[in-house]
């Protein structure tokens, strides 16, 4: 009897340690996505689930995936211990900037050779589908030097969104210059609608950006994204923060108290409301205030920023999404597969089902009526300003971009710091972000 | 073996588990604080440099640092002063007096503590908004149209502290009733054959009487308010607008953002030694004989 129980007890230890063997098998097999779960999935869910389920079906690979609001939060503290998952759709810009930590820290993987991929299940190479110039930036080569670490995944065209309807209804011009706008401004100013308002500070980014294409052009951006000497007291330099301080003049004082990710959406409403004319923001704003209550005869409205002198260029940011694959990933080579398959028909198709769009070639076949209009932007004279702030090594004491550059409007609106101050601190931080610039 | 020595290794054996977990998760985590506030290194490499005590200098002149430090002493006295007194008076009013309904003031007193600081910032959101707020329409009943913008520049420091106070209150009031109802009613009855008043009741036997429950609910209330008004500010106002209300706590989080993990493992330091000399400081200076009833 007594042998019986312990030649079962054996058993069980065995088939134990056999258990724990195929449980090991299985996890180097399978790859590991992390994506964050933004508007589009909020839109219709089970996106990216479809694409996972799509890319299995193709490869054999199979994929575990983890979808969340608040990515950085689930991810970040096994990566700190070192376990990456192997592939990450997570955008630069974010406020927690976990994307930028990885770029300054040298962590990602070179994926130029996934542009020359043949994408699974077709014929074709991923770069036979990508639009051309999306892999040309700062935004996916962040290093300067022609290599691509993260590829580009959706593109929204950013700009100046306004009430349409209002518009309309008062016989007002969309301006096309900043004089234009200063003395729309001033007009709107008399019925009690102040010109401007901002969701978060956040949102300047893709403002600024575009701004300084629009004062100087492609050059001009790339020396100020680099920091380069005395960049803020040249001509182009001055105009650019001076127009950001006029506009603060312009702007519903309202705006800093709400400019939190608490009550931003109220920010918003004041466009919808007829409180302010212009607010810088995203084609998502469509999806995310669509149950908001909005004034009588409202229509979003999207402009490019007016340029700087009559009949001069206008602009519009294109904000990209990257997905990347950490350097401590376990399976570079299926991630780099996932990522090249990301540009197949199939994911194409799903992504644009959710107003996901790509940036591949044809891909306005595929989008909404109301997209559409967003989207040819580009079609109707404004030119596409790409690319961001060059990564410097972190600095104590320094403060972000964000707390350098754009927190500061909060209290240039409600008048708490004055213009001088305001671009005093802007060009002590570009000495310093100079000298720590990331370099190949 | 003898049974003294296998006695204390029965004992030995009890206590390891808890030692081993204690040692784990708190001695070495805050020993690794310490150690990383001399590095400098991003949160998700392992490279990281030497750079003994350069992160404190920079931070002690660091203008956010200061900024959100001063926020943050503040926000603790103010709001300790306040929810202290608030709770200890609502306390004595609703034991001394049988106030009518007062088990319903009680229960609603202590409902803001059971809400989750995600709800209260919505409620707040709602209450504080500049246009449709609960507060602004009040204040506007008494005439003109008054639109504060509670969150702007200059008040959302106040803003915050009134949301504190509310959310604490209730909290600590049931702790003092309990107290308080403790005391003896022989006491106030020989107290009013001898002429005293209200306030010197409260004063000279309510408090006295339950001074050791105070005082420990004090140094419970000054740590949890460095915490809880990292809560509050990240769900009501991201630290905004342009940092005026950033709390020191929120300034560690957000230096981890950028990449300072030795930064901000500095600040955590100064966090630490700071609550561990208060609550020092408070106990000391608390410190009463204490009285019998």
């Amino acid at each position: 009897m007594k042998k019986f129980l312990a030649l079962l007890l054996m058993t069980v230890m065995l088939s134990g340690i056999f258990a724990g063997c195929k449980a090991k098998e299985e996890k180097t097999a399978t790859l590991r996505v992390a994506a964050l779960s933004s508007g589009y999935e909020a839109t219709k869910a089970g996106m990216w689930k479809e694409v996972c389920d799509a890319f299995t079906k193709e490869t054999g690979i199979k994929v575990e995936l983890t979808l969340e609001k608040n990515l950085e939060d689930v991810i970040s503290a096994s990566m700190q211990g070192g376990d990456f998952p192997d592939v990450v759709l997570l955008a630069t810009g974010r406020e927690a900037g976990l994307t930028e930590q990885f770029i300054r820290d040298k962590n990602l993987t070179d994926l130029s050779d996934v542009l020359s991929m043949t994408i699974p299940g077709e014929s074709k190479k991923v770069k036979d589908k990508l639009a051309g110039g999306f892999t040309d930036s700062v935004a996916t080569n962040p290093y300067g030097d022609g290599k691509t670490y993260l590829m580009p995944m959706f593109y929204s065209p950013c700009g100046l969104f306004y009430n349409k309807g209002l518009f309309e209804q008062k016989g007002w011009e969309v301006p096309k210059t900043w004089d234009e706008m200063w003395a729309l401004g001033d007009k709107a100013k008399k019925e009690g609608i102040y010109l401007f308002t901002y969701p978060t500070t956040g949102y300047f980014d893709a403002f600024f950006y575009a701004l300084m294409y629009s004062v100087g052009g492609a050059d001009f951006f790339d020396k100020a994204t680099h920091y380069e000497k005395d960049i803020w007291d040249s001509d182009k330099g001055k105009l650019c923060l001076d127009i950001v301080a006029k506009l603060a003049t312009y702007t519903n004082p309202k705006t800093p108290a709400q400019a939190n990710d608490q009550d931003f959406t109220k920010n918003q409403l004041l466009v919808m409301q007829n409180e302010a004319l212009f607010m810088p923001n995203g084609t998502w704003i469509v999806g995310e205030m669509q149950d908001a209550k909005a004034a009588e005869g409202f229509k979003w409205g999207m402009t490019a920023l007016p340029s700087v002198k009559a009949g001069g260029s206008q602009y519009s940011y294109t904000w990209i999404e990257q997905i990347w694959v950490p350097k401590g990933a376990e399976n570079i080579k299926d991630a780099k597969k996932f990522v090249s398959y990301m540009y197949s028909d199939k994911a194409c198709e799903i992504f644009a089902s959710r107003n996901a769009i790509q940036p591949v070639l044809n891909v306005s076949d595929k989008l909404n009526e109301e997209n559409k209009l967003f989207y040819s932007i580009y079609d109707n004279g404004a030119k596409a300003a790409m690319g961001n702030f060059a990564a410097y090594k972190s600095v104590a004491g320094l403060g972000s971009i964000n707390e350098v550059f754009f927190d500061p409007i909060n209290s240039l609106v409600s008048g708490k710091l004055t213009k001088e101050k305001w671009i005093e601190d802007i060009k002590k931080a570009n000495v310093i972000m100079r000298e720590n610039l990331i370099k190949e | 073996m003898n049974a003294v020595k296998r006695k204390n290794l029965f004992v030995l054996l009890c206590v390891a588990p808890a030692t081993a977990l204690f040692f784990i998760f708190m001695l070495y985590p805050t020993f690794s604080v310490f150690r990383m506030s001399f590095f400098e290194r991003g949160a998700y490499s392992n490279k990281e440099s030497y750079v003994a005590f350069e992160n404190f200098k920079v931070l002690l002149f660091d203008e956010r640092f200061i900024r959100a430090a001063q926020n943050t002493i503040f926000l603790i006295v103010a709001v300790t002063v306040f929810t202290m007194s608030l709770a200890l008076l609502f306390a004595f009013f609703l034991t001394r007096d049988r106030v009518f309904g007062g088990n319903f003031f009680r229960v609603v007193f202590y409902i803001p503590n059971i809400l989750s600081v995600v709800v209260i910032s919505g409620v707040f959101s709602a209450i504080y908004d500049a246009e449709n707020g609960l507060l602004n329409s009040f204040l506007s009943v008494f005439g003109k149209k008054i639109t504060v913008l509670w969150k702007g520049e200059d008040t959302v420091i106040y803003s915050l502290i009134i949301a504190l106070v509310w959310q604490a209150v209730g909290y600590y009031m049931v702790m003092y009733m309990a107290s308080m109802s403790a005391v003896p009613k022989s006491m106030y009855e020989s107290a009013s054959l001898d002429g005293a008043s209200r306030f010197s009741e409260f004063f000279n036997i309510t408090l006295p009487l339950i001074w050791t429950n105070l005082r420990t609910t004090l140094t419970f209330f000054i740590i949890s308010t460095i915490n809880m008004a990292f809560l509050f500010v990240k769900a009501m106002t991201s630290g905004g607008p342009n940092g005026a209300s950033e709390v020191v706590l929120s300034f560690m989080y957000n230096q981890k953002d950028d990449g300072l993990y030795g930064y901000s493992m500095a600040a955590g330091v100064l966090i630490f030694i700071f609550s561990f000399l208060l609550s020092f400081a408070v106990n000391r200076v608390t410190k009463r004989r204490v009285l019998q009833f």
